[in-house]
Order: structure tokens, then sequence, then C-alpha cells
């Protein structure tokens, strides 16, 4: 389009003569909430109300410590194949337990999201149960079901299934009120049930957020299936829990290793799987 | 691929549309139709014009029922729709099919997929679920795109085509139902101009040559007169102007829209 001359100097108006709009109100309100979080971080660091912790207690043990990181710098690999069915149990745990979770999972997230669920009743007791089931540690699951179904991977694997279940519902619904509601719209007006619009219109768009979050709770579970040992439920934890006692924190470095290997290898899988899908 | 033609082109007796005295008010207390009475026939092509707010999406949607109805009574095919219970909406809609201004693909998946969408209808849960459609659903997915001439990109994610393209497969997807009825909300609203003409044309291919009732929702004037044998003028969510095209003069836009009408309200081309 031509621009004529009468027209650059028309956009190009000396500073003085823009108004500039009153700046809209509210401004005091960001600076409220950030008033309310330093009160609050400083009554928590408060003698009186705060929790009790100090600073000098490193400094006057500081060398207690020092002689472990040196153990813990010197890995006693000859302790390998000893880890090895440890480790393969670890594994195996963290594996059944993310496939169990994706398949639960996928429907339940359709259940929680407003989008693949108008019905107010049935998504509110979705929505309740999994509250519920994600406020819940995975530590404290672990505990209660060594005491249930008895020392082993299995009450570990189910408590990895309830924490996972927790964490991917929670991250694909949301992922689904996020998306785009017009292919559920068309479904809709196709004369489609909610189950088809869910499994033709939505599914399709919600599966690399579904795939994403199902990788991540791998690389969790690898993590948390180490320390579920601690409380009887199989794995690597309850070899770091034998190392432990004993002091050999040369052994404990190799565990160490061995899972920061197995985390590094499973973020590198992930990552080439997420280029591949989105 | 060749495609064979095995089911007739021509619709099953196109429906008529019979709307008497219908009001629809929002929850949000919005009033989008004020007793509109209107009588559509088999076979018609109609545009609906007026401005953003005016009701022509809300009159739309109250068609297929996915905006139910306040007062009134609208009889569309054999559907009494103020009555209709959950299951009767879903078998008319099945009939009925619909085209968006956003196109409203599932973006992440191939054209068929989007396209046997139109099919659900007609579809078991079980089958859907499982998405093993029956051949001749896919038959019939498939002579929908050829019809528009996008078959060559069955395989193609929706979201690699451009929005002509898409828009194209939106109509596959509503010709796929092997609808008696098609509403476009804003087809072309989206659209550069050539386009905007392609897609119009294809509507009114599928009104010509398969005697399908179309109902467009337009806000162009040029488009509307050249497109629809019919025009249907919406102001505040009343009729205010109901004719043919011929006598859809620039005074009626004026009034329709409330002001005089402006080279804005043209696609031009």
């Amino acid at each position: 389009m031509a621009v004529s001359a009468d027209d650059t100097t028309a956009v190009r108006p000396t500073p003085s003569a823009v108004t500039v709009p009153a700046r809209p109100g509210g401004r005091w309100k960001s600076w409220c909430a950030v008033a309310v979080v330093v009160l609050i971080t400083a009554i928590t660091l408060s003698p009186q109300w705060g929790i009790d912790f100090s600073l000098v207690a490193i400094a006057r043990n500081w060398q207690n410590g020092t002689d472990k990181i040196l153990l813990l710098l010197v890995p006693d690999w000859g302790f390998f194949p000893r880890t090895v069915p440890a480790l393969a149990e670890t594994l195996q745990m963290a594996v059944i337990a993310t496939a169990v979770a994706a398949a639960v999972s996928l429907p339940l997230s359709l259940a929680t999201a407003r989008l693949t669920n108008p019905n107010a009743i049935t998504r509110g007791i979705a929505r309740t149960v999994l509250n519920v089931v994600r406020s819940i540690p995975d530590l404290l699951y672990a505990a209660i079901l060594v005491a249930m179904v008895g020392v082993g991977a299995l009450p570990g694997i189910i408590a990895l299934l309830l924490f996972n279940v927790g964490i991917i519902v929670k991250m694909v619904s949301e992922s689904i009120e996020a998306n785009d509601p017009g292919a559920l719209e068309a479904g809709r007006a196709a004369g489609g049930t909610q189950l088809q619009i869910n499994r033709s219109a939505a599914l399709p768009d919600i599966l690399p957020s579904f795939v994403n979050q199902t990788l991540y709770v791998l690389e969790l579970n690898v993590r948390a299936s180490s320390v579920l040992g601690l409380v009887g439920a199989g794995g690597l934890g309850l070899l770091i829990d034998a190392v432990r006692t004993f002091y050999r924190y040369d052994q404990l470095s190799l565990i160490i290793v061995e899972i920061l290997i197995i985390v590094m290898a499973l973020d590198v899988l992930s990552n080439a799987v997420r280029r591949r899908l989105v | 691929m060749v495609v064979e033609h095995t089911s007739t082109p021509i619709a099953p007796s196109p429906w008529s549309v019979s709307m008497r005295d219908v009001s629809v008010r929002y929850a949000s207390g919005v009033v989008a139709l004020k007793n509109v009475s209107l009588d559509i026939e088999p076979g018609e092509m109609v545009s609906v014009v007026g401005l953003s707010g005016s009701g022509k999406s809300s009159l739309i949607r109250t068609i297929n029922g996915l905006v139910p109805l306040t007062s009134g009574s609208l009889h569309v095919g054999g559907f009494q729709l103020e009555t209709a219970r959950a299951g009767e909406l879903r078998r008319l809609r099945g009939h009925i099919g619909m085209i968006f201004q956003g196109f409203n693909l599932a973006k992440r998946t191939s054209v068929l997929n989007n396209v046997l969408v139109g099919r659900l209808a007609h579809t078991t849960t079980l089958r859907t679920l499982l998405g093993a459609y029956r051949a001749s659903d896919r038959q019939i997915a498939f002579e929908a795109l050829e019809r528009v001439g996008i078959l060559p990109k069955v395989w193609d994610r929706a979201s690699s085509l451009s929005g002509g393209q898409q828009q194209r497969v939106a109509i596959a997807r509503a010709l796929c139902q092997q609808p008696r009825l098609v509403l476009a909300d804003e087809p072309v609203a989206s659209l550069d101009p050539p386009t905007a003409h392609e897609v119009m044309g294809d509507l009114r291919r599928i009104n010509q040559e398969l005697g399908i009732t179309v109902i467009t929702n337009l806000h162009l004037i040029d488009l509307a007169r050249r497109y629809g044998t019919r025009i249907i003028g919406l102001r505040a969510g009343e009729v205010v102007f109901d004719g043919a095209v011929e006598a859809a003069t620039d005074e009626v836009f004026a009034e329709i829209y409330g002001r005089s009408v402006a080279s804005e309200d043209a696609l031009g081309l």
C-alpha cells in the first residue's frame, strides 16, 4: 500500500502531542504478595515460632563430614556384582509401576478434565479420589503396604503405582484443559458420544503430553524405588539400608553412581522419544 | 489410489428447518435469539448475515442442538428439538454436518482420522475405541475427500495442511456424515480471499450436486449474495430481513448492520 508523505507525519506525532492513557491501578497487589511471602519467611526463621535449626551445627561438625565425603569419592567397584540383582529389581519395579500407572491414568485423566468429562458429579468424584491419592507420600504408601503385604518388590510396585497415577493424571488433565476445544466440538456436532469424542478428537492431541509425563515418572520411579527399599519395599533401597548401617560409604557411593547413570540414560532416551513425538 | 463410487452421490432426502418463536438465553443472561421464526425448505442454500454478536452462531448451533433453546419450538428433519433427549440429539447431529470458522480438526492425527469423526454417529463405541472403522466407512471418507479434491493428503497430519486445505478436510468430515443438512459457521473468515472463494464454491457444489440443504453464516455481503439463494439478516438476535438474494439491496444490508455499508463489508475479488 502506498503511504503518502502526509501519512508518515501523521503517525509520528511530536512527543508532547502523545496522550498516554492512565495506567490502571492495582499494582499494590503484587507488592502485598511480596510482603506476605517475606513475612512468612521471617516468621519461620524466628526463634519463637519457627523451626529449630542452626547453621552453627555445620561449623561445629564439618570435620565429621569430610572423612565420609572422602569415602564417597572412592567407590568400591568390587561391590558391583552384589548390586546387580538389586539394581535389576529396582528397574523392574520402575518399569512395571510406570506401565500399569500409564494404563490406569489415561482414562482417569479424561475423567477429571472438564472438556472431556462435562458431568460435574463423576468429575468431582474422580478429582476428590485423586487428590487423596496424591496427598499421601510414596514412602508412606510403601511403609503401610509393607505392613499389609509383606517385605518385597510388590509393596514397592503398588506404592509407585499410586504415586505415579497422582502425578500423570494431574499433569495430563491440566494439558487437556489447555488444549483447543474445537476438535471436541466438531465430534459433538457429528453426533458422537463423549467416549467416542474423547477417543477420536481428544486423545490425539493429549498423546504427547501423556507420553511425556509417563517418561518423567519412569525417571522418578528409578530414584523413588531406591528409597522405598529403606522401609522394606524391595530394590536398591534394601541394599542402601544395609551398607549404610555398616558405614560402607565406598559401597554406597557405587550405588549412587549406578542410579546416576541410569537416570542420565533415561533422560537421553526420553529426550529422543520426545523429539520424535512433538 | 483409485476410489470407486459405491454410495449414491445424491443425499437421502435433504432436511427442512422450521423455527417458531425460538428464543435463546444463555446462563450469563445474554439473550442471543429473540422470537425467531423461520422456515428453510429442503435443498435451499441460505446465507445468514449480521454483525458479530447478532446471534448468527447461536442460530446455527440451536439447529443441531449444541445450544438449547429457552422457548419456542424447533423442528429439524423428523426431530422436535425442544423435547429431544440426549440420545435423540446425537442421532439428529449424526445427520447434520457442521463446518467451523477455526476448522476444528484434531491437529495431531491424520486427515483420514479427522474425516472418520464424521462416522461417529454410525459407529459403535467399541469400534471407535479400537480405531477399527468399517471398510465401508473408510470408503465413504475417501469419497468425501475426493469430492473436495484433497484425497492425496489423506495420510498427512492435519496440522501440516494450509488453512484452506484444513477447511476442505473439515468439509469432507461433514460430507462423511452423508448429511441431510450442512451448517457452516463463518467458514471462510480465517482464509485468504482466493481460498475463501474456493471453499464457498465447495459448499455451493454440495448444495447443487448433492441437493443437501446448506445454511451458512457470513458477515461479508458479496459472499452472501454470490453463494446464497436466500438471505436471512439478523440484528441483535432478531430476524430483520428474510428474502431472496435479489431483494437484499445495499439499503437492506445497511438496515441489518445498523450502519451504512462500507467496502470492508465485502471480500472483493
